[in-house]
């Protein structure tokens, strides 16, 4: 069974340490131990809500959570489909909205074509990932978004990275993926099995 | 405070010994003044937006007390040698935008250096004397008019957790600087009998306080109270704030839940607000119309949660 103490730790930090620890590796069991009421709720709750059989204990100063996994439980909270999990999982991190340097315009033919090829790695593709100048290619008058949006609705994850959005005040021009913060972002790269980045 | 002896004179209508909003002195037979201060330490990123929520909170006092501010005062604690000066000006713009809005005389102010970043005012109002309103004065088949959602506890505890997704942010981060002046504004054309604002004790323990020797019971309806279905979801996932917990401990011995309602939405009547409605205690024949009017006002998620009882006394009963 995992040991993770989140003793000293106030909310919501017991909570997040127990999430990163299970998406990092594939956990059917775990003991936290805290040093609140608060906590020790709260870590309940989490567990929980990932479909553990979760038990309270207490000794004279800490608090524990023990959780295990039921037999239908999924470890991860976006776990992949079964069939899936046996490809391998590329990640694209796309962080500009041209390819390479020199001649804008053709950096720019050159992403609208890489985008429309993508589909070429089938199922290994597992996650697209825009930031920074990368998130134009998600709004309105992307010459991209036809393409983007047939590739979300046959399963591929595209994140957008919200403050990147919020920059560029570009939030209610967003049509295809999910907005998404940092913290997604790092899990989603630890998850993966290649990131790429452009 | 307690221990301390408060001296008081016959001028000081609502003082320390009450568990008010804010402090009111009468200055004569029409005019009394409206004094309260609140500050605290960030609770979004966004520089401008902290000082328009600070702004937003400290005046939500004055109004719940049935009165109008007129002037107010910075308080900041700034931490000169870890941050850019800048984000200060950033934070009195917001609070100082906030303030016009109010139609708010900003005419001082007093900054410490201090280790955290903490900004707030002191704002001092108006309110005719014999139409001040306090926890006090509810009646049986009073009913209860929350004026914005709960949920900003959570919410904000799942920002400091970095889980919370940009569009809950914005929404909330709007919620919380929204001021109850207008609230306020058509509040004062309606027989309202008592009224307070949600802040850090979350709905149940300010409810309590007005409930706590009033010798009447309060009934709430748990379906018909504005919760932020995001707080729902991240509530579910453990983010409530230890304030939800103290709040609970505090104050649970005077409350019934009937075994109907979801544990999470227990939790989330304790969850401490920022900058949250106002709670308004009113003849029941009124209520719909002020809900109506509120509606129409723009201040779309206020609804009728509940009535005061005369039995059980000094309980809540959530059904």
């Amino acid at each position: 069974m995992k040991e993770i103490d989140a003793r000293g730790l106030s909310c919501p930090a017991p909570v997040l340490q127990t999430k990163t620890a299970m998406e990092a590796e594939q956990l059917n069991a775990v003991r936290v131990a805290v040093d609140n009421e608060a906590a020790q709720q709260n870590v309940r709750r989490f567990l929980e809500s990932q479909e553990f059989e979760v038990s309270l204990e207490k000794d004279s100063a800490n608090y524990f959570v023990i959780g295990k996994c039921g037999e239908k439980t999924l470890t991860q909270p976006k776990a992949a489909p079964a069939a899936e999990a046996r490809q391998t999982k590329i990640m694209i991190m796309i962080a500009t909205d041209r390819i390479g340097y020199g001649d804008d315009e053709l950096g720019l033919k050159l992403m609208v074509s890489f985008i429309r090829t993508l589909k070429e790695m089938g199922p290994d593709l597992w996650r697209l990932v825009f930031v920074n100048n990368g998130v134009k290619l998600a709004i309105q008058s992307s010459e991209s978004l036809a393409d983007l949006k047939e590739m979300e609705d046959s399963g591929l994850q595209i994140l957008v990275c919200g403050t990147c959005l919020t920059h560029f005040h570009l939030l209610e021009q967003k049509r295809v993926g999910e907005t998404t913060n940092m913290l997604d972002i790092v899990t989603a790269m630890q998850l993966a099995d290649k990131v790429i980045n452009i | 405070m307690s221990g301390l002896e408060i001296p008081t004179n016959d001028r000081v209508i609502v003082g320390m010994d009450s568990l008010d909003d804010a402090g009111v002195y009468k200055i004569s037979d029409d005019l009394a003044i409206i004094q309260t201060v609140d500050f605290f330490t960030p609770i979004v990123d966004d520089p401008y937006w902290f000082g328009q929520i600070a702004a937003a909170n400290a005046l939500s006092d004055i109004y719940a007390m049935g009165g109008t501010p007129k002037t107010a005062m910075n308080l900041v604690g700034f931490p000169l040698k870890q941050m850019d000066i800048s984000i200060l000006r950033e934070i009195l713009q917001g609070g100082l935008d906030k303030m016009k809005e109010a139609d708010v005389m900003l005419v001082g102010g007093h900054s410490v250096e201090d280790s955290e970043l903490k900004y707030g005012l002191s704002v001092t109002g108006f309110v005719h004397p014999d139409r001040i309103l306090t926890k006090k004065n509810l009646n049986a088949g009073d009913r209860l008019v929350l004026t914005k959602p709960l949920g900003t506890g959570v919410i904000n505890t799942a920002i400091k957790g970095g889980v919370a997704s940009v569009e809950v942010i914005d929404k909330i981060t709007r919620l919380m600087a929204t001021l109850s002046r207008d609230v306020a504004e058509v509040m004062k054309q309606y027989p309202v009998h008592a009224c307070t604002d949600i802040t850090g004790f979350g709905l149940l323990g300010h409810l309590a306080e007005m409930v706590d020797g009033s010798g009447l019971g309060v009934a709430l309806d748990s379906k018909n109270i504005p919760i932020l279905s995001e707080a729902l979801d991240y509530a579910a996932m453990g983010l409530l704030p230890a304030g939800a917990f103290k709040n609970k401990a505090f104050r649970e011995p005077m409350v019934e839940f009937s075994s109907s309602v979801n544990p999470l939405i227990r939790d989330l009547l304790f969850d401490p607000q920022t900058s949250g409605g106002l709670l308004i205690c009113i003849d029941r024949d009124d209520a719909d119309k002020l809900v109506d009017e509120l509606n129409q006002k723009g201040i779309n998620e206020s609804a009728v949660i509940g009535e005061v009882i005369s039995a059980p006394p000094e309980k809540i009963l959530v059904n």
